[in-house]
């Protein structure tokens, strides 16, 4: 059968065409179904038993489900738990939810995909018997609802075919449309809405909580508390005709009853102020705003203001007397009301229950982590449980007359001030996806007992004979790189050995794909999220000693002064004969009495180093500094039982010159073979602005730093030395660290061979190659390599640019976020170190901020706000100090701080700075007098960490935390 | 026509046959031949007709698009005409061969139209001074079978009864562009008024006397054309037969062709034969028309277009 | 990634074909009365009409005594296309496209029979929707058999592209103008399917050698499947007896 489907577009020259779709319909499709005696099915496309049993009290028959498309997009959370059985998807349904959010379609997609769910996906707009084409007149949704019914109705007369009465399942259709069930009753349909069904589900408590509550928001104009938003209509006429603008909402984090909103080519926001002006826009909505005459803007309120702690009920607080408004003010700025909604931009959002005034009571407030986000109204009869967990929550309408949002209860992610569920909120908070790998990941798995099999062996290079070893931080599991060197006939041979992860990771299988969009293994504090499954980045990659693996190997010959002679790649086994923390390098090659081959291997190796160093350093290769801390864990509950700066041996620096070198040999090698998509790493210069505050600071110290080119950045930091003060040339190279961009992926095709300079390495061109355990970019990089070499074949999306860029954006992003999640991870067990304690540290002043000094400890690492109050201080911007009558401070000063935690918001703990020495009256600390003489405002650390610029590699090469 | 080879008798027997009212073919002097006709056979185009009228095989496709409006008409449309002759007709058309004739035919045409009595281009206005829809009338000729004028001006307008133009929204935005939105349904769509189209009437003149609807054979008998355009009665064209009863047939064009000359008598004669011919011709077009779209009232049909 | 979305997870493409599968073909030969040989062809929204004159004696310019020369002209209607084309041929597209239907169908008439003369096979494409090249070889083969010029087999032409399904590579043949569009690679072959020789072979985008194959033997099978489409219609064709052309006007 054949039709075609006909529509009308927009071409981007702002032209209508006509576009006609050829549409066929099949007699071949299959309804999927145990209990049809027609279909030819074969076993394994039977999905739906043919006795589906009844969980639900309204429906005594047994009987599949059908789910219409507003179903599935609002009760996605109801669906993915286990109780839903012998479910069936329409394409119609498919293909809408897949239109609206791409987010739910995946997580269908994922549902259908496990097999214990049965859900069927029926193909019904290809159905030569369920096809409907749209009627004149008729509206898409109107047409798709009538396409689901009439699926319903052919499923329950297939079904019939050679069945005895009453026993083949009956078809119950699920949908909130109540137009829709009264024309499906009419037409012979069973069906009911999601909360009836649901809410008669036996054997499975709690399936109710997680039921969306999705109200039409306007609709609800009785005891109305908000204005009414305008419908899509009337915003998109008001944009077009100037009255209205377009903007993204950004909830104030201290005023709950503030924020504005950014309007693309309006150079000031607009604020937004009360529960009308911001009539239930949530942080990130893209909302339609009207701009109040001018006689009414306001300013900028600068209290803070905190939801109330009690339930105030369904009605709207005075505002006067929260928001205080003076007119007369230089302030004043353009001020406006939400008046509709044009996106959503909701997720789900970690937070807590709010304890509730009466016990037994199902509706509930929860207060998300986020600040921005306004407090939300669920139901569940789960309080009791809930109330000491952090949960997970999604958002599902806001009513005009609820005070709150209205949402679901999804999950809880375990008892607060709990490890794993602290965990869980960064890991969330920051999008790391962090779920169990899924059967379909787990089946593209090698068996745990994997050997190497003889063909593998014999396509390689055998070097098992080679002293082969690996040096890593202690605790390390999954070591990705090992190395060796020994005397050649010309020089020095020496081999980078990396583990082989795409000999496992075949492109396009499972295990690839989730790699790929996982991106980067994550390393919080006490926790790893691997990017590949445990039996890879633990056993059968890591290059572990003594055991036999293989390897892609990178071997040059060098002479005496380290300078590449020749370089080849090939796939290797090799068997390492040791796996070395960096100390235990270090002893092995200090220590003389040593004369055994691992010993002479890593004293060539570390001399050559040496010089490799030097002449990295010498073209202006910046030598860049960041505090970093490490934590001891303890090994049985994972508190943090002290922290203390990283130490840095040679051997370190040993590990490193050899990555970068290998890193550097790859990416000159791809980028030659592959000129239009290798995967390269770039690192462009600072623009010169950045360098603005910092050379000052370093000028009123006495240093004139050269920042032109990164070589003369280089040899004016390493002169800008005070000999009584070490630490500051550290302090230095700090703050330059905070000027960097940020290093980036990027596909050779998209850039120019100029851009691919890395700025920081100072190497024309980049690459990382070493680590393909734990980031997914080696992986690519070693998939080009080996197609270079001849060692694997190349696939069609390793060719090609786009793809290529596509891949780049998404690792950056993810590794981004890995980094912010990990600071995060370590200002969380920063404040689980500090509780109950407290301590008084010498600190640096990094920055000199209006109100604030931002100081570092150093020998913690930690970096944060001291608050000064204004009234003693004066900030003096041209000479960006503060001063307190003679008591200047700048930038580099060294002073004592007091450390505590303030744990008065559970979710928003933060450590607190106070000043010690210099000791000025009303404003450092005393021990005796400390509450009622200060007022500290503070700032979560989190918020500074953030703002922290990337380091680029140099220093950060290699940051892997164990898991004891 | 090419190969088309008459020797003088032949030429003598045709011309008798048309001083005598009765042609080779059986017909009269102002007789059609049959004709095929069928809309809605190119399914991307806005509209579209095929007419087959003997051996003349025209399709016609009609395509829209959003245009600004001409300064001096700011509250018209515009309608653009393009013939294209296939060296399917003849292996003569290859490459640029075709071009003359083509011309020739789209200049006649794009005059016929030009009247606000022939059609009225109002109708094609989205928002006035900004934006109006501009119709791309392309004519393909595919066989040649002489009469191309009358064959054309038929499928023409047999086409632009069939387009559908898309209901659109426009507004002026702020800095004078436009912004329209675009019914998401694809039955949402307004049908033309065509009533008024001119037809085009060929009188070949043959012997003394004008002949319509010539053959390729009495075509070559004859020394001079004359080429009418006549508008259309919408009382045709649509269901609601609109009281008006006194309809006059408008000239829209007339245009000569041929080497040889004509007397002002003939001449006036053959307009008088040439508004009949069109009123007839132009009442029995509407008629079918009407039937197709009754017959087919659904959006889409199954078109056999050259499946038949 | 290459476009995941050409195929669905159950296997059916965006227009509900499976991937070995054609678009619906339906072709009537002789539909015109003055060229020697015509024909009209559709698959599926791609409708394509062919007319061929000759063998007739060449222009003296072209002639050559060692087999007939081929002359086509590949048009395409203005309205053919989604958005209007401002001139029906001589832009460089139609040109090559004039160019490889020579190439294409000089490989199918026995040229050797024609010394000094000419064949003119002029094509129109009425409507393009994706593989109008193929549809225009295929039409043109029907018009050379309706024009009775002796041919050595059919030709045919069938396009190929390649989907991925879950992690499987899947060819698709009879790729159309959504999935042309989608950006994957196109193989467009002319083959000679009762010989099983490859006239022509054109390939647009890149194609990684490992599914060449792959690709080519789907496209291979689809220009087998068109023959016997073409041929069924040649018999009914004849079978039908006289047709309008045999029908002598004067």
């Amino acid at each position: 059968m054949w039709t075609t489907k006909t529509f009308l577009t927009k071409t981007k020259r702002g032209n209508v065409l006509k576009i006609v779709r050829e549409h066929y319909l099949r007699d071949d499709l299959l309804c999927g179904s145990a209990a049809c005696n027609f279909c030819p099915h074969k076993d394994d496309e039977l999905v739906l038993e043919a006795n589906p049993e009844s969980l639900c009290g309204l429906f005594d028959s047994n009987h599949y489900l059908i789910l219409d498309t507003n179903v599935v997009l609002h009760q996605i959370d109801v669906i993915e738990e286990d109780a839903l059985k012998n479910v069936i998807i329409l394409q119609t349904v498919l293909e809408e939810v897949k239109h609206q959010n791409t987010a739910i379609f995946q997580r269908l997609l994922e549902v259908i995909g496990n097999k214990k769910r049965k859900f069927f996906s029926f193909v019904n707009e290809h159905h030569k018997d369920t096809y409907v084409e749209r009627n004149p007149g008729e509206k898409q949704n109107d047409r798709n609802d009538r396409a689901i019914r009439k699926a319903a109705s052919w499923y329950a007369s297939h079904l019939s075919i050679k069945n005895i009465d009453g026993q083949f399942p009956q078809i119950v259709l699920l949908t909130d449309d109540e137009k829709n069930r009264q024309l499906a009753h009419d037409e012979g349909i069973l069906t009911c809405t999601v909360s009836d069904y649901i809410k008669n589900v036996n054997g499975y408590p709690g399936l109710s909580d997680k039921l969306s509550k999705n109200v039409i928001p306007e609709s609800c104009s009785k005891d109305a508390l908000y204005p009414a938003h305008l419908t899509p209509t009337q915003i998109h006429a008001g944009i077009r005709n100037g009255k209205l603008h377009q903007g993204t909402f950004h909830a104030s984090r201290d005023n709950y009853l503030e924020g504005n909103a950014t309007i693309s080519g309006c150079e000031k926001s607009i604020l937004l102020q009360g529960h009308i002006g911001i009539n239930r826009a949530i942080d990130g909505d893209i909302v339609a705003i009207e701009i109040l005459p001018q006689e009414e803007w306001s300013k900028p309120s600068d209290i803070v203001l905190e939801d109330k702690t009690e339930d105030p009920g369904d009605f709207l607080e005075e505002e006067s007397q929260l928001l205080t408004i003076s007119k007369a003010d230089d302030d004043i700025t353009p001020t406006g009301k939400v008046v509709g909604i044009i996106r959503r931009k909701w997720r789900q959002y970690c937070g807590i229950l709010l304890p509730s005034k009466f016990p037994g009571a199902t509706r509930h407030l929860f207060t998300p982590a986020e600040k921005r986000i306004p407090r939300v109204r669920i139901e569940t009869r789960q309080s009791d449980i809930l109330a000491s967990q952090r949960i997970l929550v999604a958002l599902d309408s806001w009513p005009r007359n609820s005070r709150y949002p209205l949402g679901h209860f999804v999950r809880s992610l375990g008892p607060i001030g709990d490890k794993d569920a602290e965990n869980e909120v960064i890991l969330l908070e920051h999008d790391v996806p962090h779920a169990r790998f899924s059967e379909a990941v787990l089946a593209c798995l090698p068996p745990d007992n994997w050997t190497i099999p003889e063909e593998e062996l014999a396509r390689r290079v055998d070097l098992r004979a080679t002293c082969v070893c690996s040096v890593d931080p202690p605790g390390c599991t999954d070591i990705d790189d090992a190395l060796h060197a020994r005397r050649a006939a010309a020089g020095y041979e020496v081999g980078v050995h990396i583990a082989d992860v795409t000999h496992f990771v075949r492109p396009h299988s499972a295990l690839d794909r989730e790699a790929a969009a996982r991106a980067t293994t994550v390393y919080l504090v006490d926790k790893r999220i691997d990017m590949v499954p445990e039996l890879l980045s633990s056993n059968l990659c890591s290059l572990r000693g003594g055991e036999e693996r293989l390897a892609f190997s990178c071997i040059w010959i060098l002479d005496e002064n380290a300078h590449v002679l020749s370089t080849k790649f090939h796939k290797s086994v090799i068997k390492s004969r040791a796996a070395m923390t960096y100390e235990e390098a270090q002893m092995a090659i200090d220590e003389t009495s040593r004369n055994d081959e691992i010993a002479t291997s890593l004293r060539l190796l570390n001399k050559l180093a040496k010089k490799l160093k030097q002449r990295r350093l010498d073209n202006g290769a910046l030598l860049l500094a960041s505090p970093e801390i490490r934590f001891q864990v303890d090994s049985e509950t994972h508190e943090p039982l002290d922290v203390q700066a990283k130490r840095i041996v040679d051997t370190n620096s040993m590990v490193e010159e050899f990555m970068l070198l290998a890193n550097v040999s790859v990416a000159e090698r791809i980028a030659a073979d592959y000129p239009q998509s290798a995967l390269l790493r770039r690192h462009p210069a600072p623009p010169p602005a950045h360098f603005n505050a910092f050379l000052k600071a370093a000028s009123r110290q006495g240093f004139e730093l050269d920042v032109s080119t990164n070589k003369s950045f280089s040899k004016s930091l390493n002169e800008a030395v005070i000999p009584e003060r070490p630490f500051f040339n550290t302090l230095l190279r700090i703050m330059a660290t905070r000027c960097m961009q940020q290093a980036v992926y990027f596909s050779s095709g998209s850039k120019t061979q100029e851009e691919f300079y890395h700025y920081g390495l100072a190497c024309p061109i980049y690459t990382h190659f070493t680590s393909p355990i734990r980031r997914y970019a080696d992986v690519v990089v070693h998939r080009l390599l080996a197609g270079s070499v001849g060692a694997d074949a190349t696939h069609a999306a390793l060719l090609d640019t786009r793809a290529a860029q596509a891949l780049c954006d998404n690792l950056n992003y993810r590794h981004r976020h890995a980094q912010l999640a990990a600071r995060a991870s370590v200002a969380l067990n920063t404040h689980i170190l500090f509780k109950n304690r407290e301590e008084v540290e010498s600190a640096v002043v990094l920055a000199v901020k209006r109100n604030a000094l931002q100081v570092l400890i150093p020998k913690y690492g930690l970096e944060g706000p001291l608050y000064l109050p204004s009234d003693k201080f004066t900030y003096n911007e041209e000479e960006n100090v503060q001063i307190c009558n003679d008591i200047v401070f700048k930038t580099f000063d060294e002073l004592t701080v007091r450390l505590t935690l303030d744990s008065s918001n559970l979710q928003h703990r933060k450590l607190v700075f106070q000043l010690v020495t210099p000791f000025i009256p009303g404003v450092s600390y005393v021990q005796q007098t400390k509450d009622d003489q200060m007022e500290v405002e503070n700032v979560e650390i989190k918020t500074d960490e953030k703002k922290r610029k990337d380091l680029p590699e140099t220093k950060n090469k290699k940051k892997k935390k164990s898991k004891t | 026509m090419a190969g088309l080879l008459l020797s003088s008798t032949e030429k003598m027997y045709i011309l008798h046959g048309v001083q005598d009212d009765y042609r080779s073919d059986g017909r009269s002097n102002i007789d059609y031949r049959p004709m095929e006709l069928e809309t809605d056979v190119v399914s991307h185009a806005s509209g579209s007709a095929r007419l087959r009228l003997a051996n003349t095989d025209i399709l016609v496709g009609v395509k829209t698009e959003i245009d600004e409006p001409k300064p001096n008409n700011p509250g018209l449309g515009k309608i653009e005409f393009f013939v294209d002759c296939s060296a399917n007709a003849t292996p003569e058309f290859e490459g640029r061969g075709g071009e003359q004739l083509a011309n020739m035919i789209s200049n006649l045409m794009q005059r016929a139209y030009h009247s606000s009595q022939a059609f009225d281009l109002k109708q094609l206005c989205i928002l006035e001074g900004k934006q109006c829809w501009k119709l791309y009338v392309d004519i393909l000729i595919l066989e040649c079978g002489g009469n191309l004028c009358d064959a054309v001006s038929l499928a023409v307008k047999a086409a632009l009864f069939n387009t559908r133009i898309p209901f659109v929204k426009a507004a002026l935005m702020d800095g004078g562009s436009v912004d329209f939105q675009l019914s998401d349904d694809p039955y949402d769509c307004k049908l033309l008024e065509v009533g008024n189209a001119p037809l085009l009437v060929t009188l070949c003149k043959i012997g003394n006397k004008c002949v319509v609807d010539p053959s390729a054979e009495e075509e070559s008998c004859s020394v001079i054309s004359l080429i009418v355009g006549i508008t259309g009665n919408p009382k045709y064209y649509s269901k609601e037969s609109k009281a008006s009863l006194n309809f006059e047939c408008k000239c829209s064009t007339i245009g000569m062709n041929g080497p040889g000359s004509v007397a002002p008598e003939t001449f006036k004669a053959a307009i008088t034969q040439g508004i009949i011919a069109a009123k007839c011709l132009d009442e029995a077009l509407g008629r079918t028309l009407l039937r197709e779209r009754q017959e087919c009232g659904s959006y889409k049909k199954n078109s056999y277009g050259f499946l038949k | 990634m290459p476009p995941p979305d050409l195929l669905s997870s159950q296997g059916l493409r965006l227009d509900g074909r499976r991937p070995n599968e054609l678009r619906r073909i339906r072709c009537k030969l002789g539909v015109f009365t003055q060229p020697d040989g015509s024909a009209y062809l559709e698959q599926g929204n791609t409708k394509v009409l062919a007319a061929v004159y000759g063998p007739h004696q060449a222009a003296k310019s072209k002639s050559s005594v060692e087999g007939v020369v081929v002359n086509c002209q590949y048009s395409m209607a203005t309205f053919s296309t989604g958005e209007r084309k401002n001139r029906p041929r001589g832009d460089r597209k139609s040109q090559e496209m004039s160019l490889h239907l020579r190439q294409a169908l000089t490989a199918a008439i026995k040229t050797e029979l024609y010394p000094r003369s000419q064949i003119d096979i002029y094509i129109e494409v009425l409507q393009a929707d994706g593989g109008a090249y193929c549809a225009s070889v295929n039409a043109a083969t029907l018009a050379l058999v309706d024009a009775g010029v002796p041919l050595r087999a059919y030709a045919c032409a069938c396009s190929a592209s390649m989907a991925w399904r879950g992690a499987q590579p899947e060819p698709l043949l009879d790729v159309g103008h959504v999935e042309e569009a989608a950006g994957g690679v196109v193989l467009t072959v002319a083959s000679l399917p009762s010989t099983g020789s490859i006239a022509l072979l054109e390939l647009s985008h890149r194609l990684h050698s490992d599914y060449f194959e792959m690709v080519l033997s789907r496209a291979m099978q689809g220009c087998k499947d068109i023959e016997i489409v073409l041929d069924k219609a040649v018999r009914e064709h004849l079978a039908e007896g006289w047709t309008k052309q045999d029908v002598v006007t004067i």
